[in-house]
């Protein structure tokens, strides 16, 4: 559209008129030049009046001989004189500017379409952004020549010519069009591209003929040209020369495809193949780390595995941890507190099997007293610990001791010839001739009083153990063949026999001598050991409707408490300086029956007179009766010089020898304990003195007892039953450390790495194939028996 | 008579204490056992579970009890065994159905030290909060102001010296024929190298296991050798192997030496054999992540490898004391220690210190600045990272590094001397990811080159740690990537060549985000040491520390 002061613009000026019809455009008047926006206006106002040839004589003009819209017609204009930047800027199709000279930088910037030729050499920036039409150079260009230059899909691709060569950073992001740079006379021969051509290219092609120096290789690649390319370059070459007048070189520009080259763009798909690496590291470390720094890597010296790579999961010697089948490893609660070790988790294993018999006369290898001991009077620790407990209930295992009062004595070894003497027919005495019997000893057993069992015979109330229990099991004793010498109290002397008769000599005389306090008045009182004896053997005390004070509230005291309620004594009390010492069965019962337990309490004095007791702290008790509680010790005036003695007691090793191989002493006599640790002495020490006997090395295998975490107590029922029934009873076993056979494990494990494999001899064992397992430790962490452990894999 | 014992649940913790609970999904779980075998910490284990149901369908209260026994997969609640989050179980499980979850109300340290041993792990500060070098925002971009660069197009010259650079009066050069020269008689010219302004730091073979160090090393010689990027590594304290101090790529390596001189003895047997240089010394006198404490190699990480690098017994721990044992002062450790270094390779090779972030750097620096043998100093803020170290050192003791090398840099600015001696920073660089940026935003504040720890271990190897005590378990050498172990059971885990292979990709990336920031910022296609105009802060006080503009 014409300018708004179009009229202004129509005063006379040098517009004239030549014959060939050219309209000339002078931009100097009067020495004034005439400013771009005004040669603008009076080149639009011409082409408007129907100019088609012009001439313009320029100045340093921006933008000449552009955005001459479309006409259908061409529009021819030439240029003389030095030209500003951006010559024929957003030209447009149709238009024709022939620039006779040099130009300034940016000549055809958006070309739309001109035909655009310079006689001369083109500056920085030819051809930027250029989408459509042509430039040709005579001579050369600057830099960045060609960037930008893209291709409108409606219409052809620009060309750009360069007769001679083009300056540093050509064809930066060019993403269309043609450029070609024919190399005639280069200002550099060694390089017609200048430095980094093509940087950020997408698009287009470059032909060029001549050396170069390196081009962006990240966007561009180097061709020969194709036969297409060829005869394209050939057929548009003739226009080029003819419009720079340099048709002469013609031959020499066309003689061979050989001289020239192309570069084109990378394809986004080309790009994406690549490798994102120039060489790979494992390439890199095989070719070039190890050649210098040696085979196998700078730490091949000092490995000596697989350099291959571990998956995260791994089996065989890979893993960090591995199961074992621990079966039997550590003790269940029950025989691990149980001074005896007897085995009641086998018990109930029997018994779920259906072998009644043989699990009830399991008990006799390990005690021969078990309906008295574990089934009367023991405070059953295997009960304590049993696991069962911290669910419900723990097992009965004192009903099950009972029912072994029926069993017949197992049958004893072949005879070995062997002799052993024991001292003493109490319980430690008892269990150790009974062991010793079994395993084919000849025993002689040496009992001062008339009767065996010992304090349990002799101080433990009748009500408490049933006369005839005892004395059932005490004729089982004798089935085995050992040879009693009652109401044979032992001196210096006999002993001396004795330890020259036999091969070992087994001291088991128990604590028979009371321990007393002195106090004025303490003569006047009773040992509690002479009181139980003389209540067991039928010896009246008289205590009908009298009081009875017992002084040490033990357990021994609670059964003379006891004994003396039932006597009819009218008031029982037991007296200690500290909180009692009883529990269980004995303390329970003595309370039961009124018995008064007072404490601390220390004695000052027992007047038998005023049948009065004083204390300390100025209290008194009437005391018909006064029994002192506080303890015996053994009576060991017949042993020799070679077994010493430490306080008055034996000093034993952990297995029952004394400091004389030959003698071993067990129960009361070594120390004070319950009747079945004096039981469970007897057993161990019979193990070692057999060991002795036939000559092979023995020791005791102490185990560990199972943690209670290791029990998954999960898988059982709490449970629903009263009463006692031994199939039932069995069933609550938890079978702590021991395999039940439950096959939890094999159907466990994901990878089937666990398999049971039975033995001929009827044994078993779970076995776990390490190529199969990860060491995930399921089968430690599922088996309800606590026996898989997980262990480190090394 | 003994009570039988019972289980004690008055001193048992809750899962509420624990840092990380496992959130396991019995539906989805195939109880294949995957992530029990590789727990590094044994921290989950199968158990055995009850599951009862009570119902009734019938119109009618009519209960019907079912009961089902179940396996599982539990956490245990035994503090020796806390679950430390790494996540190693959700990495093998093939159905998504188990992984940890970070309880923020764990009560983890007052636990943790339980047997009365304070509390010791790996890994880094746990802080997560934002640190000052990302709270750096370059602002000065130019656009029309100055010559605007283009990251793509232009080449920037992305090096570094690591030197003491003479200044020009002091250069030995001379004009002889009228030609410039270097003098010859009697100059010391103190030795330079161009580096890449990001190298990685001190690591030692011992600390990392055998693939971990490798393939860093081999990265690090790819990078020279293929990509021409002169990015260096030191060695850390604990030798290397004679098939690398006797190679070509010697060069590429600075060898430090720290209080436990491990390792030493074999360099010195090597040094005739050496083909090249290293590039330089450096001397361990502090680590940011535990400032005054020393190190400690563990004796079940001295096998045979690292016995026979470091010249030491098998089964010993190594320890490195907090403070190097023949030095009393300043003057003399830095005067001693470095002539020392320097002797050895006939004063071609620059020796510099290593401290820890602290108020005092800048009077190391000053004496360094007298010293015409040091090369550089070499400062490590809180936030660097460390095989094993106590919690409180890591947690609560050092300085953060912005501030620390500021100080130090605007020191050398009022002696003029700003060009002279290189400031390398470390201590958190690239905390968040933002490797380049840190770096970037360090080097403008006046470091000459940042060194990386804890950043290339998690980006070449996955380390899984974090500031939220995920993981950090290099001290127990049961690392579950194989990064700091020395169980090939674990380190086999590791590919050396995809160490390698990732330490190229971020080199290289890394190099296109510092042209990406440095370009924007036009003026100079150099690297811009110092360069604080173009930093802000959005927080006044941080900003009048920084001597920096503050910009909101």
């Amino acid at each position: 559209m014409p300018a708004k002061d179009d009229k202004k613009l129509k005063v006379p000026d040098k517009k004239t008129k030549s014959k060939d019809n050219t309209l000339t455009i002078h931009v100097n008047i009067n020495s004034s030049r005439v400013s771009s926006r005004i040669l603008e206006e009076r080149i639009q106002q011409a082409v408007e009046n129907g100019a088609r040839n012009l001439h313009v004589i320029a100045d340093g003009q921006h933008g000449i001989g552009g955005r001459i819209w479309p006409r259908n017609e061409a529009v021819r204009i030439s240029v003389e004189g030095p030209v500003g930047q951006r010559l024929g800027s957003m030209a447009m199709f149709g238009t024709e500017i022939v620039v006779d000279g040099s130009v300034s930088d940016d000549v055809g910037w958006i070309n739309c379409g001109a035909r655009i030729t310079v006689l001369g050499d083109v500056t920085n920036g030819a051809h930027n952004a250029a989408a459509e039409g042509f430039l040709y150079v005579q001579g050369g260009g600057g830099a960045r020549c060609d960037t930008m230059t893209k291709q409108n899909p409606r219409f052809d691709p620009p060309q750009s010519w360069y007769f001679r060569d083009v300056g540093d950073s050509f064809a930066e992001f060019k993403a269309g069009g043609i450029a070609v740079v024919c190399g005639v006379n280069p200002r550099n021969p060694e390089n017609i591209l200048g430095y980094r051509p093509c940087v950020g290219m997408v698009g287009g092609a470059i032909y060029f003929r001549g050396k170069i120096k390196g081009y962006s290789e990240i966007n561009v690649k180097q061709l020969d040209l194709t036969p297409q390319d060829w005869e394209w370059l050939t057929v548009n070459m003739k226009p080029f020369l003819e419009a720079v007048g340099r048709n002469s070189f013609y031959d020499e520009l066309t003689r061979s495809a050989d001289e020239w080259k192309k570069l084109i763009a990378y394809t986004p798909a080309e790009k994406k193949t690549w490798k994102k690496l120039k060489m790979l590291t494992s390439d890199f470390s095989r070719e070039i780390w190890e050649a210098e720094v040696g085979k196998g890597g700078i730490f091949a010296q000092y490995i000596n595995h697989d350099r291959t790579i571990l998956p995260y999961i791994t089996i065989g010697v890979e893993r960090r941890n591995k199961p074992v089948w621990n079966n039997e490893k550590y003790l269940p609660p029950c025989v691990y507190n149980c001074p005896t070790h007897i085995p009641t988790h086998k018990r109930a294993s029997l018994i779920r099997q259906g072998k009644m018999k043989e699990a009830l006369s399991l008990v006799l290898r390990y005690s021969p007293l078990p309906a008295t001991v574990c089934g009367q009077i023991c405070p059953n620790l295997c009960m304590h610990g049993c696991t069962r407990g911290l669910l419900d209930r723990p097992l009965n295992i004192k009903e099950l001791g009972g029912m072994a009062l029926k069993l017949p004595a197992p049958k004893p070894a072949q005879k070995t010839g062997r002799k052993v003497a024991v001292i003493g027919g109490g319980p430690a005495g008892l269990s150790v001739a009974w062991q010793l019997g079994l395993k084919g000893h000849g025993v002689d057993l040496y009992e001062a009083e008339n009767r065996l069992g010992g304090k349990i015979e002799l101080c433990i109330p009748r009500e408490r153990l049933p006369h005839k229990i005892l004395v059932k099991e005490i004729s089982r004793f004798k089935e085995v063949g050992i040879t009693a010498h009652l109401g044979k109290r032992i001196n210096q002397k006999a002993f001396e026999k004795i330890y020259k008769g036999h091969d070992i000599v087994i001291v088991a005389c128990g604590a028979h001598q009371p321990r007393r306090l002195t106090f004025p008045g303490s003569g006047d009182t009773i040992a509690a050991i002479d009181f139980l004896k003389g209540i067991n053997s039928g010896k009246d005390f008289n205590l009908k409707g009298r009081n009875v004070v017992v002084i040490g509230a033990g357990n021994a005291g609670m059964d003379v408490a006891s004994e003396a309620m039932n006597c009819g004594a009218a008031s029982v009390t037991a007296v200690d300086i500290q909180k009692p010492a009883a529990f269980g069965i004995e303390m329970e019962m003595a309370k039961g029956k009124g018995v008064d337990i007072s404490w601390p309490r220390f004695t000052e004095k027992y007047d038998k007179k005023a049948k009065k007791i004083y204390f300390k702290d100025g209290a008194s008790l009437a005391a018909d009766l006064v029994v002192m509680s506080v303890g015996e010790v053994p009576v060991l005036d017949f042993l020799p010089l070679s077994v010493h003695t430490e306080k008055g007691w034996i000093e034993v090793s952990e297995f029952g020898q004394t400091l004389d191989v030959k003698v071993f002493a067990i129960g009361d006599a070594t120390s004070a304990g319950l009747v079945t640790h004096a039981i469970g002495q007897g057993r161990v020490a019979a193990d070692v003195i057999h060991a002795q006997l036939m000559q092979y090395d023995y020791m005791p295998e102490v185990k560990q007892v199972v943690p209670y975490e290791k029990i998954r107590m999960e898988y059982y029922d709490l449970c629903s039953f009263e009463g006692f029934e031994p199939k039932k009873e069995a069933e609550l076993c938890m079978s702590c450390a021991t395999c039940r056979d439950c096959h939890m494990c094999e159907a466990a494990c994901y990878h089937g790495a666990i398999k049971r494999v039975g033995h001929k001899d009827g044994s078993y064992e779970y076995i776990v194939d390490d190529d199969k397992c990860i060491g995930c430790g399921f089968c430690a962490g599922v088996c309800p028996c606590g026996v898989w452990e997980m262990v480190e894999n090394i | 008579m003994e009570p039988a014992a019972r289980l004690d649940h008055n001193h048992q913790l809750s899962l509420g204490e624990f840092p990380y609970i496992i959130r396991w999904r019995e539906d989805r779980c195939k109880r294949c056992g995957g992530c029990t075998a590789v727990c590094p910490v044994k921290a989950i284990e199968p158990a055995v579970k009850v599951v009862r149901t009570v119902s009734t369908e019938a119109p009618i209260p009519t209960p019907a009890v079912t009961k089902k026994i179940v396996h599982v997969v539990e956490q245990v609640t035994d503090i020796d065994r806390y679950c430390t989050g790494c996540g190693t179980c959700m990495l093998v499980c093939p159905n998504e159905a188990i992984e940890p979850e970070y309880n923020p109300h764990n009560k983890l340290l007052h636990f943790k030290n339980k047997g009365g041993d304070a509390y010791k792990r790996g890994g880094r500060r746990n802080d997560p909060s934002i640190s000052t070098l990302d709270r750096l925002k370059f602002t000065r971009i130019s656009m029309l102001t100055d010559p605007a660069l283009d990251a793509g197009r232009h080449e920037f010259r992305i090096r570094t010296f690591l030197g003491r650079n003479l200044p020009p009066d002091s250069l030995p050069l001379e004009t002889r024929d009228g030609r410039l020269v270097v003098k010859k008689d009697g100059v010391f010219v103190p030795p330079v190298r161009e580096i890449y302004p990001i190298m990685i730091g001190s690591m030692s073979i011992g600390a990392l296991s055998p693939p971990m160090w490798e393939g860093l090393a081999m990265g690090v010689t790819y990078l020279n050798e293929v990509e021409n990027m002169p990015v260096v590594m030191c060695s850390g304290e604990g030798g290397m192997p004679p098939g690398l101090l006797k190679s070509r790529f010697l060069k590429y390596f600075i060898l430090q030496i720290a209080s436990g001189y491990f390792g030493w003895d074999e360099i010195i047997h090597a040094l005739p054999h050496m083909v090249e240089d290293p590039c330089a010394i450096e001397i361990k006198y502090g680590q940011g992540a535990k400032p005054g404490d020393g190190g400690l190699l563990m004796s079940y990480k001295v096998l045979s490898l690292i016995a026979s690098i470091r010249g030491v017994p098998m089964y010993v721990d190594l320890a490195s004391p907090p403070t190097h044992q023949t030095k009393y002062s300043i003057e003399e450790a830095v005067a001693k220690m470095i002539q020392s270094m320097s002797m050895a390779w006939g004063f071609r090779v620059p020796v510099y210190p290593k401290i820890s972030g602290s108020k005092t750097a800048t009077s190391v620096l000053n004496n360094l600045a007298r010293n015409p043998y040091a090369a550089a100093l070499s400062i490590d803020g809180e936030d660097g990272g460390t095989g094993a170290a106590y919690n409180v050192s890591m947690d609560k003791m050092g300085h953060p590094i912005a501030s620390n090398v500021r100080d130090c840099y605007l020191d050398l600015v009022r002696q003029g001397k700003q060009n002279e001696l290189p400031l390398i920073a470390s201590g958190g660089v690239g905390k968040k990811g933002n490797l380049a940026s840190n770096a970037a935003a360090l080097i403008m504040l006046g470091a000459s080159a940042v060194s990386i720890g804890k950043y290339i271990m998690q980006a070449a190897a996955d380390c899984l740690g974090d500031e939220y005590n995920r993981c950090n378990l290099c001290n127990t050498g049961r690392c579950p990537r194989g990064i700091t172990t020395q169980d090939p059971r674990l380190y086999r885990r590791l590919d050396p060549d995809k160490v390698a292979e990732r330490v190229v990709d971020v080199f290289k990336s890394a190099d296109i985000e510092l042209r990406k920031t440095f370009a924007p910022m036009g003026r100079s296609t150099e690297l811009p040491i110092g360069m604080s105009d173009g930093l802000s802060i959005n927080d006044k006080s941080m900003a009048e520390r920084l001597n920096i503009d503050y910009a909101c």
